[in-house]
């Protein structure tokens, strides 16, 4: 790994100062971050800490407010997340591993943009919309345009996710769904979130380059697959078929 | 580029002098002699570098050495004797090369604090972030079982 | 505490004594090289050649060499100051310490950085600059036979195999070596028989993945050298070192602690002789630890195409079988040749057949190199000929075991060798796999998308031969046992065995012997611990010992005059006056062994025979082809076991292994030679998730006559069918027969929708 500079600041307002620099990355869990830099992939110069900002809390008001820097495993076990929105706890159950989770953030999940993430397409079935801070200011958007390309997100330099909320579930049901094709515990080759409610929400991940959202089971067809190690575009298309009923059946079956 | 941090090893406290870049399984090794928790498959995935940082597993070779600063650090090395699932790692034949077994006992602490009486399912599932190339899983199944019922008994 | 001299109240093999070992597993306390750091240590990188195929033009290190921290950087060029023909390997000596005038695969080592932070030298392999003339390259086995494309300009063969020497300074060919078998007239039973059946079947290049990475440790006097490495052959280590550097094997110590697994990954020479060397030029300790992904580059498992025809009566007996087996041995032999013949020669499988032909190639090709992985060739073999057996049993309306009963090897009757069967359970296997799988039984398939099946296969081996082990045993003044062997433990548990094979012996608890560990300088030579072999050789070594030592007690007790009776502890006070001596018996075995003629035939292959057989039961969900295993059963003939309990777990860790080679674990090249998945996030190996629902292990009541306490290997057996019994339960389920590994959801989905 290139030696590099790791600053820790205490308020937000100095980290997005921070950030809004050349070769500077922001850390969070770090998980995803060092195993870029250790493979040569990132060569930052400087990491900026959110550690220290205070953005972990998980709330419920209604509505689901998680801070950024929320662990993967603080939104697992958050009892709140578990009786009002039981389809994330379910899916966090076989996201990547515990250590993993016990360190990882929600907004580093999100903002690494690695279509192959399980996060990204199910918030974006839920509704969910992102907070994103900046030095000139916040906005807000739906966690489906976060995404740019693999590995791309919207972000510009110097932005930050800071807040991820949820609406509540109401009568809604979801369910997310994931099929790997080499061991059982693998990345997916393809992932499928449905959230049936007022409107069905129905998002795919891992077989495209960014969490996509479905009309119905025959947009599958138009849309632009990526082949990889994990099964061919065909095979992968076959996939999506098969997981969407799958879910569409689990969802239905849910109670939330 | 080095700076001193402080914190605490196994109940003692310590300091080190460590890089930004230097990971807390190279910190362990080097400043401490302690290896235990050995960098395996360098991305998180097999648990060979399993530590505890603040009592959460996590792992040591993705995990920046300078993040340890002012918390309680705990590896395989710690405490004295033998506790109930090391004896049931043993009783159970668990391992074989060992290599991963510093590990498998370390999460399985973990497990067994949240989970006292988990059935296969859950085993399963806390640990499939625990790789065994020697595929001792059956054995180490067994072992957690094992290791459940003992600390029941105490 | 261990109990030193009480004498042993039960028998001491065929107990499930725990493993010596536990206490330093369990606390983390084990000794590894992985963790070995010496004072004034520096760290080698690797750089590593980028093309396949290409004749080095120019490598420069001035950027690295010039980095903050960096100590030296060494190409081919110092290496050859000190090492002048710097060739090494077991069975050519093809493969150079570093790249010298050609590279051959990509990942082959160019350069290494040193420096005392091996975050700098690997900072500084990134600033090496190399430039290559490509060359045409080749991949494929069969493409190697016939290709233009040359690995090697002349071959290179070592004098440890005697019968290779034929093949020195051969040139324009990839073929490293050629094995024939013939017995029998083949073409004239082809001829008239009733049914011909052939198939062809492939397997894929995998990586053995130990969880510690290759690594090894030098350090150097003007005189002698120490390596600390992690290796299955300290013996052979020794020896190629001292070849090497002209030195005498006195001046070459080679340790071994514990092995953080090898599977056949940690044989002969891999990184020893580059610490070596490198020490040398250095005059400090030199320690290159791979990394998970470097091990991809070294060492893998050869990919196999096998061709295989069958002639057949119309009441099920084979009466003719041809097969034609190309070996992908990479860029560089390795053990190979070894493979391509000791294996090779099982080819038709555990079948009394009175026709046979066999031709085995060895082949070079632009990929890392082949070598020894558990099971050693048998595995590929296996899976040819029970997948192709089973498509005849089919053809023939036969039930797959019956047919297999009707044709197997009884004791006795010759091998394809030649060699008669001697202790090799077959049938009893077969049987008991049968009964446990509850054969007789209909399976229920099912009408939905999950259609459920099951297959058997049987499989076996000959341990290679003709091999040596040496052992000591001392009895010390108190009683106590201390056992010298440069076998191995690497998870397979030799400790323990060579422990329970002595104190049965000497009659005392197992728990109470010490076993030192692998160091030249101390415990007497050992072949390897490879093959399955340990427990037989290495155990009759340590029993022939700890013989020699009771009988030269027993001869004390006469010179003293005293009792047959006499405590231990009482013989030496006598003889030296105080408690102090000791006795050490040494033991030395190497089994009888004939040479195979120009034909293959030999009346003694081998020592024993090692026979598994496994039965599966399996779900198909024909929406996505995922293959389930819902039930396990591996029966094995091990002989006696010495271990009961280590004898299960190693046959329940071959075969769970097995299942990551059978349904998802593959190297994937692009079209230049360039691996795309070394790394455990996209080389994926079994986890808990992947076991079956149930798994049943369950060696038979057998005994190898020759074996200690009749007992024999047992490491590599639930490797060897596995496969092939998958393959048989999905065409079972599903009526589709799937003839290359790996058998992973998109070829069985694939296959099922082109039926």
């Amino acid at each position: 790994m290139t030696p590099f500079e790791l600053v820790q600041p205490a308020t937000l307002g100095e980290a997005l100062a921070l950030l809004d620099a050349e070769d500077t990355r922001p850390f969070s869990g770090g998980t995803a971050l060092m195993l870029m830099m250790k493979a040569g992939v990132l060569r930052p110069r400087r990491l900026v800490s959110l550690q220290k900002l205070g953005l972990d809390r998980i709330e419920a008001n209604g509505g689901l407010r998680i801070g950024a820097m929320a662990t993967l495993r603080a939104l697992e076990t958050s009892a709140a997340v578990r009786s009002g929105w039981p389809v994330i706890a379910r899916a966090l159950r076989t996201l990547s591993n515990v250590r993993v989770r016990n360190v990882a953030t929600v907004g580093g999940a999100l903002a690494h943009a690695d279509p192959h993430m399980d996060l990204p397409p199910l918030l974006a079935a839920l509704g969910a919309r992102l907070l994103v801070s900046g030095r000139s200011g916040e906005r807000s958007l739906p966690v489906e345009e976060l995404y740019a390309g693999y590995l791309e997100t919207t972000l510009k330099r110097g932005e930050l996710v800071t807040r991820i909320e949820v609406p509540p579930m109401g009568k809604s049901s979801g369910a997310y769904l994931k099929c790997t094709t080499r061991s059982a515990d693998d990345w997916p080759a393809v992932g499928v979130a449905v959230v049936l409610g007022d409107e069905n929400r129905i998002f795919v991940s891992a077989a495209t380059d960014r969490p996509t959202r479905l009309e119905d089971e025959a947009s599958i067809e138009k849309l632009k697959i990526e082949g990889d190690s994990h099964g061919s575009a065909q095979y992968k298309k076959q996939l999506l078929r098969v997981y969407l009923k799958r879910a569409m059946d689990e969802a239905r079956n849910a109670s939330r | 580029m080095r700076r001193e941090i402080r914190f605490r090893l196994n109940g003692e406290a310590v300091s080190a002098q460590v890089a930004p870049h230097e990971s807390l399984v190279e910190v362990l090794r080097d400043s401490f002699g302690l290896s235990g928790a050995r960098e395996s498959c360098g991305q998180g995935l097999c648990g060979c570098c399993t530590v505890l940082v603040d009592g959460t597993a996590v792992s040591g070779c993705l995990y920046l050495a300078t993040l340890a600063e002012n918390a309680e650090v705990s590896t395989i090395e710690g405490g004295v004797g033998l506790d109930a699932v090391q004896e049931a790692f043993i009783e159970a034949s668990a391992f074989q090369c060992g290599f991963c077994t510093p590990g498998f006992v370390l999460m399985t602490r973990q497990l067994l604090d949240e989970h006292p009486d988990p059935d296969d399912n859950t085993i399963k599932h806390y640990l499939s972030g625990n790789l065994c190339r020697c595929a001792a899983y059956p054995e180490i199944i067994e072992a957690v079982k094992l290791a459940a019922q003992k600390r029941r008994k105490r | 505490m261990k109990r030193a001299t009480h004498p042993a109240e039960t028998a001491q093999v065929g107990r499930s004594v725990p493993r010596l070992e536990s206490w330093l597993k369990v606390t983390g306390r084990a000794e590894y090289v992985h963790n070995l750091r010496l004072p004034g240590m520096l760290y080698g990188k690797i750089f590593r050649s980028t093309v396949a195929h290409g004749r080095i033009k120019r490598i420069d290190v001035a950027a690295a060499q010039a980095l903050a921290g960096v100590y030296k950087v060494i190409t081919s060029r110092e290496i050859r100051d000190v090492v002048p023909d710097p060739y090494y390997g077991p069975a050519f000596h093809d493969q150079p310490i570093l790249a010298t005038d050609k590279v051959r695969y990509v990942g082959e080592p160019v350069a290494v950085v040193l420096a005392s932070d091996p975050h700098v030298a690997e900072e500084a392999v990134h600033l090496i600059e190399a430039e290559y003339e490509e060359l045409p390259a080749v991949y494929d086995e069969v493409e190697a036979m016939t290709s233009k494309a040359i690995v090697h300009d002349a071959l290179k063969p070592a004098g440890t195999f005697p019968d290779l020497k034929h093949l020195k300074g051969r040139k324009n060919t990839n073929i490293a070596l050629d094995f024939r078998l013939r017995r029998g007239d083949l073409p004239a039973a082809l001829k008239r028989a009733d049914h011909v059946f052939e198939h062809r079947f492939r397997t894929q290049q995998v990586m053995h993945t130990p969880l510690e990475p290759l690594v090894s440790v030098a350090e150097s006097t003007e005189s002698s050298l120490t390596i600390h490495t992690a290796s299955q052959s300290p013996s052979f280590v020794r020896i190629e070192i001292a070849r090497l550097l002209g030195w005498p094997e006195n001046r070459v110590r080679v340790r071994v602690p514990f092995l953080g697994g090898g599977f056949g990954a940690k044989l002969y020479i891999k990184l020893e002789a580059l610490v070596a060397v490198l020490s040398l030029i250095t005059r400090r300790p030199v320690k290159i630890a791979l990394s998970m992904e470097e091990q991809f580059f070294t060492i893998t498992k050869h990919a196999s195409t096998f061709r295989i025809k069958s002639a057949v009566t119309r009441d099920g007996r084979i009466v003719a079988r041809d097969c034609e087996v190309w070996w992908n041995g990479g860029a560089y032999a390795d053990i190979g040749p070894r493979v391509t013949q000791k294996s090779g020669f099982t080819a038709p499988g555990p079948y009394d057949i009175e026709n046979v032909s066999i031709d085995s190639y060895a082949l070079y090709t632009n990929l890392p190199p082949a070598g020894a992985l558990r099971g050693f060739g048998i595995p590929q073999l296996v899976w040819a000929y029970e997948s192709h057996t089973d498509l005849i049993a089919r053809e023939l309306g036969l039930d797959p075991i019956e047919f297999r009963r009707r044709n197997l090897l009884r004791e006795g009757r010759p091998q394809a060798t030649g060699t008669p069967m001697k202790d090799a359970a077959l049938e009893k296997v077969l049987a008991r796999l049968e009964a446990l799988m509850d054969w007789k039984t209909p399976l229920e398939r099912g009408a939905g998308s999950i259609r459920r099946g099951r297959g058997i296969a049987i499989g076996f081996k000959a341990c290679i031969a003709n091999t040596t082990s040496l052992a000591a045993v001392n009895v010390n003044a108190d009683g106590s046992c201390t056992v010298y062997t440069s076998c191995v433990d690497m998870g397979q548990g030799s400790d323990t065995a060579m422990a329970q094979i002595a104190a049965e012996v000497l009659q005392i608890p197992a728990e109470s012997v010490t076993v030192v560990h692998s160091d030249t300088d101390v415990t007497p030579f050992d072949m390897a611990t490879l093959g399955s072999r340990s427990l037989f050789h290495s155990g009759n070594a340590v029993k022939l010992a700890a013989q020699d030592a009771l009988n030269k007690l027993n001869q004390l007790k006469e010179e003293l005059k005293l009792s047959a009776d006499t405590a231990i502890a009482d013989v030496f006070r006598k003889k030296y006056g105080m408690r102090a001596g000791s006795v050490t018996g040494t033991g030395n075995f190497i089994p009888p062994y004939t040479p195979p003629d120009e034909n293959g035939q030999t009346a003694n292959a081998t020592p024993f025979w090692m026979v598994g057989a496994s039965g599966v039961e399996i779900e198909v969900d024909t929406e996505t082809g995922r293959v389930r295993v819902t039930r396990l059963v591996n029966v094995a003939d091990v002989g006696t076991p010495i271990n009961p309990k280590i004898v299960e777990t190693q046959l329940s860790g071959a075969a769970i292994m097995q299942l990551g080679f059978t349904l998802f674990e593959k190297m994937l090249f692009d079209a230049d030679g360039q691996l795309r998945n070394a790394s455990l996030a996209e080389y994926k190996i079994p986890g808990f998730l992947d076991l079956p629902k149930s798994i049943t292990n369950e060696a038979v009541t057998s005994e190898q006559t020759n074996g200690p306490f009749g007992g024999k290997g047992v490491g590599e057996t639930a490797t060897f069918s596995v496969s092939p019994a998958i393959a048989n339960a999905i065409h079972d389920a599903i009526g589709v027969r799937l003839t290359e590994l790996p058998m992973n959801p998109e070829t069985v989905w694939k296959k099922l929708h082109a039926a």
